[in-house]
């Protein structure tokens, strides 16, 4: 009897947790696909009864019911996708060149110079928001791609740091030892034998820094909320605030999170891979 | 930047490493120079490619993380006004401005109540998770990334999606609580009462970081042997007594972690203020008054005054609760 109380409490447990999960992006989905009349009835309908695509296209253009509130959102789309690849690729560059040389090289100041950029990760918003706006905007960078990608990058680059540096601390030395024996120069044995070793550890991190990229608000806000350069966030934030049909808002807010959604439903396996990495011993 | 904090990481959390970097032996044992002896043979350096390898991490962290910090300190005590030049060496001018304004003071008190109900929350919620999904089961994998979703996705983003779940006129909370009875009609839930603003903004946050809680403690779960729960079954625990006497005390450091980390995520809570509660005063947190005091008003003394306390705050808040709760466990 207790066994299947036990059982009863745990299934509906489970119940709760993937109600707690996913009920929010079901009902900004439902709304995405309900007409305006549906989406503003009360008592709220539950479920959609009669699904539209007229929010979407009014997003992505062609569609019938013209929304210029809503028409920098394929934009937006563009530039977070440029943003956050972009700032993806120069901390994944980066951080992976400078934790090998961590993990595997001797040279001067490597402890000083490894907890130094570590400690950054301790650093708040707060500590760099105002000096890096002034400093973007006295070189010009304000609203632009460059800009945007640079200050991601420097916030990205001591965690990619952290999980590479004990990705290669994880792997055994003796391969690229085998590497230079056989002739192979430093840098050889580190493109031909350790990178395609620690394939899982930077896919793990790719994916992470890509969904911090994603989801940048503050930094963006401050430095590119101009319609040429703002990223989705900062579009979304500010057509809530406008008179902008709730089915439009939450159609740009599934477009928003679809991206992060697949990849974490189909790249699991990456993620988990980061966690892991994070903690070897 | 923001989102560190978020990191999946679990076990030797780089944010825990980095706060004990001075004090703590573990992270020296991890220090670069253990592989050095592996490399026998040349006696000092690589020469100069570690160099050239490390140099553009070094330009960028110092460029654009260590020279603005060091930046906001320096400023905090000068009077910026872009509006009214020049700027002025003014002591703690600034710092008497923001303690003297009652909306900081304001924002202050508010994040203390963000900070009591994000780590409640974010700590209770993910424990729980962490305790169901503990022993292996069929679909284990599916539930995993499901229960991940809402950490991957942007918080601008859930909280556009949940303010239109708190919406007043054609929210479904509402619907709901007037269907369950327990409102006579439609209420106003964001804007009204301090606390109750508080608390539904907090729910949204700690739907984003609940899951990196939950992360934490399922793998310092998953590192409990499992003959200790075999013993402790055989000398007859109760299934509530084995979680309190020896899950609880097993997985502290891993509640420590994440308490450090649902303490910094919400003392530094901006993205669901910013879009649920704009710039009123009812659930104003620090982060957001910086943000309009500097943007929006242009006092950037102010702002980098604000900026360093809560910096400083950060840093010695979260050092400080590593070295209260933070020990390492040992299984015998």
């Amino acid at each position: 009897m207790s066994r299947l109380l036990r059982r009863i409490g745990r299934s509906l447990a489970f119940v709760v947790l993937i109600f707690w999960s996913l009920f929010p992006l079901y009902w900004a989905l439902k709304t995405s696909l309900s007409t305006n009349a549906a989406a503003e009835q009360t008592p709220v309908q539950y479920w959609i009864t009669h699904p539209t695509i007229v929010s979407y296209q009014a997003i992505f253009g062609g569609g019938p019911e013209s929304a210029d509130a809503a028409g920098g959102i394929s934009r937006a789309l563009i530039n977070v996708v440029v943003e956050a690849t972009g700032a993806t690729i120069l901390t994944l560059v980066i951080a992976v060149l400078a934790a090998y040389a961590f993990a595997r090289l001797r040279f001067r100041l490597k402890n000083v110079v490894f907890y130094a950029v570590i400690a950054t990760l301790t650093l708040p918003v707060y500590a760099t928001l105002i000096p890096l706006y002034r400093i973007m905007s006295d070189l010009g960078l304000v609203n632009t791609y460059i800009g945007i990608i640079l200050v991601y990058t420097s916030g990205f680059l001591p965690l990619a740091l952290w999980i590479m540096y004990n990705v290669f601390m994880s792997l055994p030395f003796s391969i690229e030892e085998a590497a230079r024996i056989d002739g192979a120069s430093t840098m050889q044995a580190f493109y031909r034998v350790v990178l395609p070793t620690a394939r899982p550890g930077i896919a793990a991190t790719a994916i992470v820094t890509f969904l911090f990229g994603w989801g940048q608000f503050i930094f963006p806000l401050v430095l590119s909320s101009s319609s040429s350069t703002e990223p989705l966030t900062v579009l979304l934030a500010a057509i809530d605030s406008r008179n902008v049909p709730y089915t439009i808002i939450n159609a740009a807010a599934i477009v928003a999170v679809a991206i992060p959604a697949l990849i974490v439903f189909f790249l699991n396996r990456w993620i988990v891979t980061g966690i892991t990495a994070g903690s070897v011993k | 930047m923001s989102t560190p904090e978020r990191a999946v990481i679990t076990g030797d959390d780089p944010a825990v490493a980095a706060r004990s970097v001075s004090t703590s032996s573990r992270a020296r044992r991890r220090s670069p120079r253990r592989r050095d002896r592996v490399r026998g043979g040349r006696a000092g350096s690589d020469g100069a490619l570690p160099y050239l390898l490390v140099a553009p991490l070094v330009v960028f962290i110092g460029a654009l993380a260590i020279y603005p910090t060091v930046l906001t300190a320096v400023e905090a005590f000068f009077r910026i006004d872009p509006l009214t030049p020049p700027t002025a060496f003014t002591g703690f001018g600034n710092f008497s401005a923001i303690f003297s304004n009652n909306q900081v003071r304001q924002s202050i008190e508010n994040t203390g109540w963000y900070i009591l109900f994000g780590v409640i929350l974010t700590v209770a919620i993910g424990t729980a998770i962490g305790l169901l999904l503990q022993r292996p089961f069929r679909g284990r994998g599916i539930v995993l990334a499901i229960v991940v979703l809402p950490w991957a996705l942007p918080g601008v983003v859930e909280g556009v999606i949940w303010s239109w779940i708190y919406n007043p006129t054609f929210g479904v909370l509402d619907s709901v609580l007037k269907s369950l009875h327990l409102i006579g009609s439609y209420q106003l839930f964001i804007g009204t009462h301090q606390v109750e603003t508080i608390f539904l903004i907090a729910l949204v946050q700690a739907w984003q970081i609940t899951p990196l809680a939950a992360l934490i403690v399922l793998a310092a779960l998953q590192t409990i042997p499992d003959e200790l729960y075999e013993s402790a079954a055989v000398d007859g625990a109760s299934p509530w007594r084995r979680v309190r006497s020896i899950t609880l005390p097993l997985i502290r450091p891993a509640l420590a972690i994440a308490t450090v980390e649902a303490l910094v995520m919400s003392l530094n809570i901006f993205d669901q203020v910013y879009v649920l509660n704009a710039n009123a005063t009812t659930g104003a947190s620090i982060m957001s008054t910086t943000y309009f005091i500097t943007f929006q008003d242009l006092n950037f003394g102010q702002g980098y005054a604000l900026s360093l306390l809560a910096t400083v705050a950060t840093v010695l808040i979260s050092v400080g609760v590593v070295k209260l709760l933070y020990r390492k466990v040992d299984y015998q």
